[in-house]
C-alpha cells in the first residue's frame, strides 16, 4: 500500500503535475468565491480540458479544483452574508456578524485555517480507513441512515434561538418546500401545479442564494453605507490563527463529523456543515454569542465542509456510489477513462487512488494558503461603499442561480425566496432551520420510504436504530434541560439588528403560513399513502404551531414603527422592485442588454457614481458575466422583444 | 462484439452504399465536404458526466476524425425534468441541415410509451444515426435459496431494489410477473449503485446491473459466492427478435428462462409488455439522432464513420468500457426496429398503466 503512495507522490515532482494542480486550485478558488457556483460549475468549466489529458493528470486537475471550492466559498459568506455555495451557508451565521463588527480578517483566517486542517484530517482518515471502509459502509442500512437524517434535523432545534416556535415553523416550512416535486419512487408529483420546472423540486442553490443572499443584499443596501462601520486592520488575521489553535478540539470534531457525513451516502456537504455547527452550539457552555459573531461558529462548519469531500471519496471509489454532486462528476470522469470504481479498485488502481488522495491534501494546503494570504486584502472590501459592490454581486447571483437548471424558474424561485427570507428576517424568524429542513427533506423522506417498504415497522427494532434513537432522545433532553436552566440564549442570525416589521404584518405572515400549510394538507389527500406521509408530517405540526404563534402575536402589544424604520422598509421594497425589474428585463431584452442597463443605472442613479466610471464598470461587468456564461455553457434565452423584432 | 449478428438487409445496404458513393463522388468532383469547417451542436438531455453525456463525449472526438471535413462537436446539456425540456429544445430548434443532433436514452422513451402528455416530441420525425445497445444482467443472493436459475420458481419472498417503476426498473419488474416469481420491487433508491449496496447489505436479494457495472461490481461478489448470476434481458437481432446478450453469452435470456420453467413459449399480456419496453430500455438504449429531412450525405457520413470505427483498434480498446461491450451500430440497420420500439398499441398501454398503478401505486395524470 505504502509503495503505491510513494509512487503517486513521486509524480508530483514533475512540473506538469504541479502545474495542473495549481491550475485546478486557482480555478476552484475563483469559482468558489462566486456566489452559487460550486463543485459542479468547476467541473463543467474544466471538463473540455479534462477530456484531452491522461487519467492521472486529469484527476490532479479535477481534485485540485474540487478540494478548494469549499475553502474559498467562505469569502462571500463572511464578507457579504451570501453563500458562496450552498454548503457555506452555515458559516454565515457567525462569520458575517464578525465582518460587520470589522473582524472580517479574523473570521476569514480562522475559516481558512480550520478548512485546511479539516481537509487534511479528512485525507488522513480517508487513507487509514481504506482497508476497513467496505464493511463500515455496509453497516448502515436505510433505517440507520434515516435516523442520522432525523438526528441532523433535530440539530435544527439548536438553531432556533430565542424563538423556538418560529424556529420549528421555519424547519417545517423547509421540509414542506423540500417535498415539492417527485416523491421518492416518482410515483406521484407533488405541488408542481403542472409546471415541468417543479418536477425535480427547487434547486438547493436557488434556495440558499435566495433565503440568505438576496435578503442580505437588500438589507445592506437599505441600511446604506459600508458593510462594516469600523475595520480592525493589522493583526486581525493573526487573531484568527490563534482562535483555531485555541479551539483545536472543535476542528478535530468538526472534521470527523464531516468525514462521516461524506462517507454515508445521501447526507452531503451542506448537511455536514450544519451538523458540525449544531454540535458546537450544543456542546458549548456559553452560548450567548452564537449568531452574533462567535468564532467557534465559524471554525466548526469550516472544518467540516472540506473533510466531507474527502469522506465522499470512499463510497465513490469503493462502491461507485457518489455521495454528492461533485463526486458524481468525478465518477463520470473515471468512467470516461474506462475505470469502473469498485472493490477491485484498491488492488488494480491503488496508485490512482493515492494520486487522488495526495492531490486532495496538496490542493487543500495550497488553496488555504492562497486564501489566507489574500484575507487581509479581502477584508478591506467591507470598507467599500456597498452600493458599488451590489451590481456585481447581484449579477453573479443571478448567473449562479440560473446555472442550476437553466430555466427562468431558477430566477423566479431566487426572487420569491429572497422576499420570503427578507420577511422572515424582519419578523424575527430564524432562517437556518428553514434551510436545514429543506436540505434534509429529500434524504429523510427517501430513507423513511425505503425503511417502511423494506421492513414495515420492524426497522424500529434494529440495534443501530435504537442506539441512534437514544442519542436523539439524549440530545432533545439536553436541549430542554439547558433551556430550563436558562442557559440557552438566542442563537439567531444577525439578532443584533432590530426587526423592522410590526404587529400587523407579523399576524398576516403567520396567517399566510397557516393557510399555505392548510392548502398543502388538503392537496396531500390525493397522494398515495407513502407519498403523503411526509407532506402531512410537515404540514400538520405547521398548522398547530402557526395557530399557537398567531395566538401569541395577537396578544402581544402593538409596536409603532418610527419614521426611520418606515423609510428603511420603503427603501428595501424599492431595491426588491429593481431586482424584479432586472428579472423582467432579462426576460424581455435578454441577459446581456439587461445586465448592462441594470448595472449602469444602478451605479449612476443609486450608488451615485459618475457616468464615465459607471460606464467602464458596466462594460467590464458585462464582459466578465458573458465570459463566465460562455465558460459554464449557459444558454440565456433570447429576449422576448428581440425575438418579436426578428420575427417581424 | 464479434459474435453479434447485426446485418443490414440487402436493400438497406444498397441504399447506404449509394449514399456513401454519392458523398464520395461529390468529394471527388472537388466540392468541399459537407461538414468542412462546420460545428455540430449536440443536445444532451442529461447532466454533465452522466451515462449519456460520457457516451457522446467519448465517441465525439473519433467522429470528428472520421467525418470528412473534420467538423467540431459541441455539447449542450439540458438536464432535468425527465429530459423533456432537452428533447423539446431539439424538436423546436433542429433544421433540415444536420448541424443540430440529439442524444437520447431510455428516460426519453418511457414517457412516450406511457402516453405522458408533457412529452410532445415525435421520434418519427427524426432519423437514428448511431445506436448503442446496453445490457442488463440479473443476479440473486444465495441466501434467498437460489442456487441456479431453475430455483426461481420455488424461491420465496424475493425483494428487488429499484429507482422508479416507470423507468428501467420496469423491465425486471415485468420479468418477475412474466415468470410468476414471488418477488416484489421496493422503489425509491437514488441509483443502481445504491440499490446494489442494499443487495450487499442483505436488504434486498435480487438485483440487476448494466454490463459495465456488473463486470466491475458483481463479478467479484460472484467469485466470493455472495451472488448467483441468473439471466439477461437479451438483445435484438436484425429482425427484432430477442437473442442472447453477446457480452454474457453463457447466461439465458428472460424468455429462455420462461421456457425452461414453464415448458412453453412465452405469451400473454406481460410478454407483450416485455417485448414493447425491453428494446427502449436496453437493446436500442443510446441513440444519436438527426432530423429526418436532413440532406442525404448527413446520415451517409455517420454510417461510413461507424463502419470505419468498427475496425479501428484504438477506438475499440479505448471505448470498450463505455460502450459496455457492445458495438456502435449504424442507425439505418435498426431504423425499423427503433421506430417500432416507440410504438405501443392502446391495449398494452392501458394494461401497463393499470398494472403499475395498482401494484406500485404510480399515479398518472
Amino acid at each position: 500500500m505504502w509503495d503505491a503512495a510513494l509512487v503517486a507522490l513521486e509524480r508530483f515532482a514533475s512540473l506538469s503535475h504541479l502545474g495542473m494542480l495549481l491550475a485546478g486550485v486557482l480555478a476552484g478558488t475563483v469559482i468558489g468565491i462566486l456566489p452559487g457556483l460550486g463543485g459542479i460549475a468547476c467541473v463543467a468549466i474544466l471538463l473540455p480540458f479534462i477530456y484531452t489529458l491522461d487519467v492521472h493528470t486529469a484527476m490532479v486537475l479535477l481534485i485540485g479544483s474540487l478540494a478548494v471550492v469549499h475553502t474559498s466559498d467562505t469569502i462571500t459568506s463572511v464578507l457579504i452574508g451570501t453563500p458562496g455555495s450552498a454548503a457555506a451557508a452555515a458559516t454565515i451565521l457567525d462569520g458575517h456578524p464578525l465582518a460587520k463588527q470589522g473582524q472580517a480578517a479574523r473570521a476569514l483566517s480562522a475559516a481558512f485555517l480550520s478548512s485546511m486542517i479539516g481537509g487534511l484530517i479528512g485525507t488522513l482518515f480517508l487513507t487509514l480507513s481504506l482497508p476497513i471502509a467496505r464493511p463500515l459502509v455496509l453497516l448502515f442500512g436505510s433505517p440507520e441512515l434515516l435516523m442520522l437524517c432525523v438526528l441532523g434535523l433535530s440539530f435544527a432545534g439548536f438553531l432556533t434561538g430565542g424563538a423556538p416556535l418560529k424556529g420549528g415553523l421555519a424547519a417545517c416550512l423547509g421540509l414542506l418546500l423540500g417535498s415539492v416535486g417527485a416523491a421518492p419512487a416518482e410515483a406521484v408529483y407533488r405541488y408542481t401545479f403542472d409546471q415541468l420546472y417543479l418536477a425535480d423540486g427547487i434547486p438547493l442553490v436557488g434556495v440558499a442564494l435566495g433565503i440568505f443572499g438576496i435578503t442580505e443584499i437588500v438589507d445592506l443596501l437599505a441600511k446604506g453605507g459600508r458593510i462594516a462601520e469600523r475595520v480592525d486592520l493589522g493583526e486581525g488575521w493573526l487573531q484568527g490563527v490563534r482562535d483555531v489553535v485555541q479551539h483545536w478540539g472543535i476542528v478535530v470534531r468538526g472534521s470527523l463529523i464531516g468525514v462521516w457525513a461524506g462517507i454515508l451516502p445521501g447526507i452531503g456537504a451542506t448537511a455536514g456543515s450544519w451538523m458540525a455547527y449544531g454540535h458546537v452550539v450544543a456542546m458549548s457552555r456559553d452560548k450567548e454569542q452564537f449568531g452574533k459573531g462567535d468564532i467557534r461558529g465559524v471554525i466548526a462548519p469550516e472544518s467540516a465542509n472540506n473533510s466531507v469531500e474527502a469522506g465522499d471519496l470512499i463510497p465513490t471509489l469503493l462502491f461507485s456510489v457518489p455521495g454528492g454532486a461533485p463526486a458524481a462528476i468525478l465518477l463520470g470522469a473515471l468512467y470516461f477513462y474506462g475505470i469502473q470504481p469498485g472493490p477491485r479498485m484498491v488492488q488494480e488502481n491503488l496508485d490512482l487512488i493515492f494520486t487522488i488522495i495526495w492531490s486532495f491534501a496538496f490542493a487543500n494546503a495550497i488553496g488555504a494558503g492562497i486564501c489566507l494570504f489574500l484575507s487581509p486584502a479581502l477584508a478591506r472590501l467591507t470598507w467599500v461603499p456597498f452600493g458599488r459592490l451590489a451590481p456585481a454581486i447581484v449579477v453573479t447571483i443571478f448567473l449562479g442561480a440560473f446555472q442550476s437548471s437553466q430555466d427562468f424558474g431558477d430566477l423566479f424561485a431566487l426572487l420569491a425566496l429572497g422576499l420570503l427570507g427578507w420577511l422572515m428576517k424582519q419578523l424575527g424568524w430564524p432562517r437556518a432551520p428553514f434551510l436545514v429542513g429543506f436540505v434534509l427533506a429529500k434524504p429523510t423522506e427517501q430513507y423513511l420510504w425505503l425503511s417502511i417498504s423494506l421492513y414495515d415497522l420492524e426497522w424500529l427494532l434494529r440495534p443501530g436504530v435504537i442506539a441512534l434513537g437514544l442519542l436523539l432522545l439524549a440530545s432533545i433532553f439536553w436541549m430542554m434541560f439547558e433551556k430550563r436552566r436558562g442557559k440557552q440564549r438566542p442563537v439567531e442570525e444577525s439578532s443584533d439588528e432590530a426587526v423592522l416589521l410590526g404587529k400587523a404584518p407579523s399576524v398576516l405572515f403567520t396567517l399566510c403560513v397557516a393557510v399555505v400549510s392548510g392548502a398543502a394538507l388538503y392537496e396531500a389527500r390525493s397522494f398515495p399513502y407513502l407519498g403523503a406521509i411526509f407532506p402531512v408530517a410537515a404540514a400538520v405540526p405547521t398548522i398547530f404551531m402557526a395557530v399557537a404563534q398567531l395566538f401569541f402575536e395577537l396578544r402581544a402589544p402593538g409596536m409603532t414603527s418610527g419614521f426611520e424604520t418606515q423609510a428603511k422598509i420603503r427603501k428595501a421594497l424599492g431595491y426588491f422592485s429593481s431586482l424584479l425589474l432586472l428579472f423582467l428585463m432579462i426576460w424581455l431584452l435578454g441577459f446581456g442588454i439587461a445586465t448592462a442597463l441594470f448595472t449602469f443605472f444602478f451605479l449612476y442613479a443609486s450608488a451615485g457614481m459618475r457616468w464615465f466610471p459607471a460606464l467602464i464598470y458596466t462594460g467590464a461587468m458585462v464582459g466578465v458575466a458573458l465570459f463566465m456564461g460562455w465558460l459554464l455553457g449557459l444558454y440565456w434565452p433570447q429576449g422576448l422583444l428581440l425575438g418579436l423584432y426578428r420575427a417581424s | 462484439m464479434k459474435n453479434m449478428r447485426f446485418k443490414a438487409r440487402p436493400p438497406m445496404r444498397w441504399l447506404a452504399a449509394l449514399g456513401l458513393s454519392l458523398a464520395l463522388a461529390t468529394q471527388a468532383l472537388g466540392a468541399a465536404p459537407y461538414y468542412e469547417g462546420k460545428t455540430i451542436e449536440t443536445i444532451i438531455p442529461f447532466p454533465v458526466a452522466g451515462g449519456s453525456d460520457i457516451w457522446i463525449r467519448i465517441i465525439g472526438p473519433y467522429l470528428e476524425k472520421q467525418i470528412p471535413g473534420n467538423p467540431k462537436f459541441n455539447y449542450r446539456n439540458i438536464a432535468g425534468a425527465r429530459g423533456i425540456p432537452g428533447m423539446m429544445e431539439f424538436a423546436m430548434k433542429a433544421k433540415a441541415d444536420g448541424f443540430l443532433l440529439l442524444v437520447s436514452s431510455a428516460t426519453n422513451y418511457f414517457p412516450v410509451l406511457l402516453g405522458d402528455k408533457a412529452a410532445k416530441y415525435d421520434f418519427r420525425q427524426w432519423k437514428p444515426l448511431l445506436v448503442n445497445p446496453v445490457g442488463g444482467i440479473m443476479y440473486a443472493s444465495p441466501a434467498a435459496g437460489v442456487k441456479r436459475v431453475e430455483d426461481l420458481a420455488r424461491a420465496k419472498n424475493l425483494i428487488y431494489g429499484g429507482i422508479s417503476a416507470i423507468g428501467l426498473d420496469m423491465i425486471p419488474l415485468i420479468s418477475f410477473e412474466l415468470l410468476e416469481m414471488d418477488a416484489r420491487g421496493v422503489l425509491g433508491f437514488k441509483g443502481r449503485g445504491e440499490a446494489r449496496l442494499a443487495f450487499e447489505r442483505g436488504e434486498t436479494n435480487i438485483d440487476y446491473q448494466t454490463t459495465p457495472a456488473y463486470n466491475a461490481q458483481v463479478v467479484p461478489l460472484i467469485k466470493e459466492g455472495k451472488a448467483i448470476p441468473l439471466m439477461t434481458f437479451g438483445q435484438l437481432d436484425e429482425h427484432g427478435n430477442i437473442v442472447r446478450d453477446p457480452a454474457v453469452p453463457d447466461l439465458p435470456t428472460v424468455p429462455e428462462v420462461y421456457e425452461k420453467l414453464k415448458g412453453k413459449k412465452p405469451s400473454g399480456k406481460f410478454w407483450d409488455t416485455y417485448k414493447v419496453f425491453m428494446p427502449s430500455a436496453f437493446a436500442v438504449q443510446k441513440i444519436l439522432w438527426v432530423k429526418a429531412d436532413a440532406p442525404a450525405e448527413v446520415p451517409a457520413v455517420f454510417y461510413a464513420a461507424a463502419e470505419r470505427l468498427e475496425k479501428d483498434k484504438e477506438f475499440l480498446t479505448k471505448t470498450d468500457k463505455i460502450l459496455g461491450g457492445y458495438p456502435l451500430l449504424r442507425g439505418d440497420r435498426l431504423e425499423k426496429t427503433i421506430q417500432q420500439a416507440f410504438q405501443i398499441d392502446a391495449d398494452t398501454q392501458r394494461f401497463v398503466k393499470e398494472w403499475v398503478g395498482r401494484k406500485y401505486r404510480v399515479k398518472f395524470d
